[in-house]
Formats: C-alpha cells, sequence, structure tokens
C-alpha cells in the first residue's frame, strides 16, 4: 500500500498491509537538508527551509503523515514573549507577558501572517503541495489553554483560574479568536487536518470540570467545530500521563488521538488498555514509543521496542475486532536535537513495517 | 482560643486556600504563644499533607495545590522568622532547582512544596541555573540533598554536568541527588550517578524519608 493509502484505510479501519507509522519526526528534519547544519532558527524562521526539511524527511524516512510541528512557543512569541532560541534545540518562552490580571486582557490576536504563526501557515501550504499526494498532510497548533500557559506562565495561570477566572476566560477568549485566524488560514493550505495540541486535558494538572471550564466545553470545542467547516480533520496530540480520553477522545471526536505512555505512573495507559477500552473504535490511536529512544536508544533498542509495541497493538486490535485503527509513532516529537540520532528513525519505521504487518488475527 | 483550634486554622486556611487566612492564624498564633514549630508542623504541615494526599488521590488538581502552597508559604513568611535557630539544627536542609538551559520550575515548585510539607529547610535555587553556581550554593547552604528537574530533553545534559560538579568539588558524598521531569528515568539518574528518579514530588519526600532519612 502506499503511504496515503495506508493512512486513509486506517482512519476506516479497513484492511491494511502494516499498521500506519508515524515518527513525529519534524525538526530533527532539518538535518537532512543543505550540509546537515541548518539551525533551529533558520528552519522555523523560513518556510522554503521548514517544508523542505519535511520532503527531506519523507524520502528518507517513507511515513504515513506529515505533521507540520515547529514548537509550542510560536503563539506566545507572536504575542510579545521573548523565545530563546538555542541554534539546535527546541526554542522556549523564556519571558512570560502576563505580569498581572490586567495583562490577560491587554493580550490581542496578532496578524497571523506575520511572524513565526505566518511561517507556519506558509509552510503548511509549501507542505501540503510537495507531500499532498503521497501522505495526509496537516499542522499542529497549540490549543487556547496550553498558548495561553506559554504566554503567562503555567504556575501563575493554574492559581490565576483558581482566584480571579474572569481574566483568564477574557484571555482564553482572545486565544481561541487567535487560534480561529489561524485555522481560516491553514483552510487556505491545502492541509487535510490540524492536529491540536490540547494538552492540559490531563489529571496529572485538571479535573474533568477545571478542563471543561478552561479549554473543552466552548474553546476547544469552537475550534474543533471551525477546523471540520474549514474541510480538515481534527487531530489531537497530548502527550500527558494521564489524558482526559473520555473528553478528548468520546466528545471532540478526532480522526487521530496521538498519546504518550508513562509506565512508571499509575493509571498510564498502554496501548493495549486503550484499544481494549474502546477508544480506537473511535478514531486512529497513535502512539506511544519513548521519544528519549531516539537520542538515548540503540537502534537495537528501537528495533525491539517497535517490535513490542506492535505486537501489543495487534493483539488487542484483534480482540476488539478491528482492523487498523493504530498508528505506530513516537508518543512525542522524536527529539531535535542535533544530538538525535536519524538512524534510529530509520529502525523505527523499518520494524513497524516488518513487525506491524496486519496477516490476520 | 485554644492551640488545637489555632492548629485547625492553619490547616484549614491551607486547605482551603484562604490566603488572609492563613496569615492570620500565623500571626495568632505567634501572638497567643505557641511555639512557631508546632504551628508549621502540626498546622500548616498537616494542612499541606492533606492537600498533598487529595492531589494523589486525583481529588484535587495544581490550581488548588499550587494556590494552597502560596498560603503556606504566607504563612511560613510570618512563622519562620520566630522559630529559634536551636530548633532548627536537626531539620534536613534540602535544594530544588532546574537545570541549566532550562526555565520550566513548575515541577520543581511543587518538589519544593512537598520538601517543604515534609518537615525540610528548602532553598530554592531557581531555574536555568548553572551547574558550577549551583554547586556553590549547594556548599554554602550546607544542605543535605539537591532534587534536580528538568523539562526538556537536550537539557538532560546539565543534569550529567551538574553530577560532574558535585563529583569533582567533592560535595557529591556530602548529599543525596535526585532528578525529576518526563524525560528523565531511572536509567538515566543510574547513568549521570544520581542516587532517585522522582516519579513526583510525593515520590521524591516518600524516598528520601523512607530510603535515605529512615524518618
Amino acid at each position: 500500500m502506499g503511504h496515503k493509502e495506508r493512512a486513509m484505510a486506517a482512519l476506516s479501519d479497513e484492511k491494511v498491509d502494516t499498521l500506519a507509522a508515524y515518527p513525529i519526526a519534524c525538526g530533527v528534519c532539518r538535518k537532512l537538508i543543505g550540509d546537515g547544519g541548518v539551525s533551529y532558527r533558520e528552519w522555523c524562521g523560513d518556510p522554503e527551509t521548514y517544508a523542505k526539511a519535511f520532503l527531506a524527511g519523507q524520502r528518507r524516512f517513507g511515513l504515513d503523515f506529515a505533521i507540520g510541528l515547529m514548537d509550542l512557543s510560536v503563539m506566545a512569541g507572536d504575542l510579545g514573549a521573548h523565545v530563546r532560541m538555542d541554534e539546535q534545540n527546541t526554542p522556549f518562552v523564556d519571558k512570560h507577558i502576563v505580569s498581572d490580571m490586567e495583562d490577560y486582557e491587554k493580550l490581542a490576536v496578532p496578524d497571523v501572517r506575520k511572524g513565526r504563526t505566518g511561517v507556519l501557515i506558509e509552510g503548511a501550504r509549501l507542505l501540503a503541495e510537495k507531500l499532498g499526494d503521497e501522505v495526509v498532510a496537516s499542522t499542529f497548533i497549540e490549543g487556547p489553554l496550553l498558548a495561553l500557559s506559554q504566554s503567562a506562565g503555567a504556575e501563575r495561570l493554574f492559581m490565576d483560574m483558581f482566584t480571579d477566572p474572569a481574566p483568564v476566560h477574557k484571555a482564553l477568549k482572545t486565544m481561541t479568536e487567535y487560534d480561529s485566524e489561524i485555522v481560516k488560514a491553514m483552510s487556505q493550505t491545502g492541509i487535510e487536518a490540524i492536529c491540536w495540541d490540547y494538552l492540559w486535558g490531563n489529571y496529572s494538572c485538571l479535573g474533568d470540570a477545571e478542563y471543561g471550564e478552561f479549554e473543552g466545553n466552548e474553546y476547544a470545542k469552537r475550534l474543533n467545530r471551525e477546523t471540520v467547516e474549514g474541510g480538515m480533520a481534527v487531530a489531537i496530540h497530548n502527550c500527558a500521563d494521564l489524558p482526559h480520553l473520555d473528553t478528548q477522545i468520546k466528545k471532540f471526536k478526532p480522526s487521530v488521538y496521538s498519546m504518550a505512555y508513562y509506565p512508571l505512573i499509575e493509571g498510564s495507559p498502554s496501548a493495549g488498555k486503550v484499544i481494549a477500552d474502546g477508544y480506537a473504535d473511535e478514531c486512529v490511536v497513535a502512539g506511544n514509543l519513548d521519544p528519549q529512544l531516539f537520542i538515548r536508544g540503540s537502534v537495537g533498542d528501537v528495533t525491539s521496542a517497535t517490535k513490542s509495541l506492535c505486537q501489543e497493538v495487534k493483539t488487542a486490535l484483534c480482540k476488539r475486532g478491528l482492523n487498523s485503527r493504530y498508528c505506530i509513532a513516537s508518543g512525542c516529537e522524536v527529539p531535535p536535537d542535533i544530538n538525535c540520532k536519524l538512524e534510529n528513525i530509520d529502525a523505527m519505521v523499518e520494524a513497524s513495517r516488518k513487525y506491524g504487518r496486519m496477516d490476520g488475527c | 482560643m485554644s492551640k488545637e483550634e489555632i492548629m485547625d486554622r492553619l490547616s484549614d486556611a491551607v486547605v482551603g486556600c484562604k490566603l488572609d487566612l492563613a496569615k492570620a492564624a500565623a500571626q495568632e498564633a505567634l501572638d497567643t504563644g505557641v511555639s512557631p514549630i508546632d504551628a508549621i508542623n502540626v498546622g500548616l504541615v498537616k494542612g499541606m499533607n492533606i492537600v498533598g494526599e487529595r492531589y494523589a488521590a486525583h481529588t484535587v488538581y495544581l490550581p488548588q495545590v499550587l494556590v494552597s502552597a502560596r498560603c503556606m508559604y504566607a504563612a511560613l513568611d510570618i512563622l519562620l522568622p520566630a522559630v529559634p535557630k536551636d530548633q532548627l539544627k536537626d531539620a534536613k536542609r534540602c535544594a530544588a532547582a532546574v537545570v541549566e538551559g532550562d526555565v520550566h520550575d513548575i515541577g520543581k515548585n511543587i518538589v519544593k512544596t512537598m520538601l517543604t510539607a515534609g518537615g525540610c529547610i528548602v532553598s530554592d535555587f531557581g531555574k536555568d541555573v548553572n551547574p558550577e553556581k549551583l554547586v556553590k550554593m549547594a556548599e554554602e547552604a550546607g544542605v543535605d540533598c539537591i532534587c534536580l528537574s528538568t523539562l526538556m530533553t537536550p537539557t538532560m545534559d546539565s543534569m550529567k554536568k551538574t553530577l560532574d560538579v558535585l563529583r569533582e568539588t567533592g560535595y557529591r558524598s556530602k548529599c543525596t541527588v535526585t532528578i525529576g521531569g518526563p524525560p528523565t528515568s531511572p536509567e538515566f539518574a543510574s547513568e549521570i550517578g544520581a542516587d532517585h528518579r522522582d516519579l513526583n514530588a510525593q515520590d521524591c519526600i516518600g524516598w528520601l524519608k523512607g530510603a535515605v532519612w529512615h524518618a
């Protein structure tokens, strides 16, 4: 099967030759262009370079999806937060823009055609143009609560949610407008899905009531709806340890749900459990190899972990009467660190093709 | 008001996230001659431990924990200066820090809170802390334990560098080192020579008390 054919079959739970495979290899693909020394700043500051890296990644690894993920400081940075841009590592916010309650109300939606949001949008257009025929091309956007936590600082935001929620809601409305503008622009790029990062829907941080009030009930619901109205599918990424699966899968009804697994944390759901509990009945579940494997493990380690995951998934899918509703993936982005081993990504894809064969239950 | 009632007010203020009540109860404890050590250990710590247990049981969540911690610290600001120095001599001294290159400190702050609730005197070394500077601060503070945190993969190397400097200066033999954060693992802790990888803040204080201090 071709990559897109396999991915589309998985979305419909039709029979596939092998399970779909997608190590979330994004920033690391910059190592495949030029002389291999393209900095993170260069990669995420220019749409041509950004898309070129994804194309090079596709040529080398042969993936079944493409997700245009930059990093989690894009929106906060364009709102005015200072972003620390190390040359070969993931950028992050090191100076927030909310220092008192009034600052929440001062936030204003920036021009999404400018800044790194603009790069993300133009990059998505180029990604869809270059890869749309062979893979399901999508883009990655920070959900409103995540974008606000990046702008205000998570600790401050969480305390303010509890002690003075009204200004926080005003800020979340602004963030949702910002996201909505991005959705509108993305709907014109040719990409087929938006992958929302709704990170804070996890029981290590928020309960159902808190998550519902500050993202799930209103803001995420609107953005999911607008994504679909814009002709794109909804995907969700949540790499937290105890994700709100009932809300984010059964209520949000995404096409793909990408998640991690923390074996040492009690209650963190394994691939087998997620499938057994019926979540793969609802959508393609993607996960859950430890991203650290790609940087710290050997080819043998990656192959072994991928083989083990494939066996767990195949057994669970068969027991559940499902054909293909799982994508062998990393639980979060493959570390874009300069030291990340590309041969480990090769090994994961190769092992997925070999051990993920679906020859019948 | 009886001593017990003041203790309950301190505990209830922390559990109920009432900043003004926590400060008022702390002042009342001092005004009525309650030992500040008792006010901390029997009042505030009891309250924070209740919050910690509820957080572990997923009946309260991070926003409440953070606000409870803020109440506890506000009361501590009033009580600690009144504690006679000799009464603190047996308390374990800990440091919490986010390693160089990383500014994500929410996990570190929760660890700091639970160590404080566990009766430790905690120095907050901050975030993005250079290894040499961190070790110098540890030596100056005379800490028994250092808890290192990072959220990001690239900065895991800063944890290793910090352990390297601790060994080079000879301070490693004088302190316990725990690490935490999503990219870390028990294997990584072993690889860099840390004593323990904390699953979470409760695990950190629980392990220190059980396996190290035998408290």
